[in-house]
């Protein structure tokens, strides 16, 4: 199996994290993988936001129910909505969530590759991190990524509603009439 | 007699921002996810006082603190959830007995 594909299917989210510093080249390295991630109409309305300050961590994971890490280094993914104001997108235009998608599964799997522990995190309120980071109106918080180094004790993730293949999630061709 | 404080100002200000924050989220996402936003007080309230609490506590607060984790990753398993929250229930129940006063009347 390609070294790729070995990156993709061993990608786990990890939720538990040891303390250990991720490095500085490690962060662009993956903010690097996020630029080159595919975007509708290659319009890049993604801006990222590092945060590897302890205290405005602690202050972002007490606003992030979901966020059950305690990851050394965030990258907050927003939107910037002059972009989408500029290309004249109507807000409610799949693409942009789309393009968080995107962005987010390459830095998780750029992260990967870099032998570093990643999770994304949408369960907070959009309100209390506009408010502690202090962001421009412009620009909304759509997902967390927590990047750090799996905590030897991790316990395994979420465990599956049911067991799941590719061919489950497929249909090949027209759908019978 | 001095009354028995377990959490600080700073401490109760920090479960305040998750139960706000929780009620907020849970109008956006699945119904399922209400208990284990309460679960997440519930071990994080835990964490703050488990250190300032007295025996009658303290075991329990221990074990809420190794459990709850473990059960997150179980929401997809209904009835070993629901037998994990069952669990949960007996042992706070336990935890009122030994601070009331029927406990020591029996
Ligand atoms: C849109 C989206 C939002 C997510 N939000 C959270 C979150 O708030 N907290 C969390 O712990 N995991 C979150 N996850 C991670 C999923 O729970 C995880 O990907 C899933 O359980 C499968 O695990 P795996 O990626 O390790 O295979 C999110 C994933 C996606 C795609």
């Amino acid at each position: 199996m390609s070294e790729a594909l070995r990156n993709i299917k061993t990608r786990r989210v990890v939720r538990e994290m040891s303390g250990e510093a991720v490095e500085r080249e490690q962060i662009e390295a993956i903010l690097e993988a996020a630029r080159w991630a595919p975007s509708g109409g290659n319009l890049r309305p993604n801006r990222y936001i590092v945060i590897e300050d302890e205290e405005t961590r602690r202050l972002l994971r007490l606003v992030a129910p979901g966020m059950f890490q305690r990851a050394p280094v965030l990258i907050l993914i927003c939107t910037n909505w002059q972009v989408v104001a500029q290309h004249h997108l109507p807000a409610q235009d799949r693409a942009l969530l789309i393009d968080i998608g995107t962005a987010a599964q390459t830095m998780m799997l750029a992260a990967h590759a870099l032998g570093l522990a990643s999770g994304p995190v949408t369960s907070y309120s959009k309100e209390a991190v506009r408010v502690i980071l202090n962001l421009p109106a412009h620009y909304s918080p759509e997902m967390f990524i927590c990047i750090g180094h799996k905590a030897e004790t991790a316990r395994p993730g979420m465990r599956a509603w049911q067991p799941i293949t590719w061919r489950d999630l497929t249909h090949w061709e027209r759908f019978a009439t | 007699m001095q009354p028995n404080w377990v959490l600080k100002e700073d401490e109760a200000i920090e479960l305040l921002a998750l139960l706000i924050t929780s009620a907020r989220i849970q109008m956006d996402e699945p119904a399922h996810y209400g208990p284990l936003r309460l679960l997440t007080a519930t071990e994080r309230l835990s964490s703050l006082i488990e250190a300032r609490s007295s025996q009658k506590s303290r075991g329990f607060l221990q074990d809420n603190i190794e459990r709850i984790p473990e059960m997150h990753m179980l929401m997809s398993d209904v009835e070993a959830y629901t037998e994990g929250l069952d669990a949960l229930c007996r042992a706070v129940a336990e935890c009122l007995l030994r601070h009331s006063a029927l406990e020591n009347e029996s």
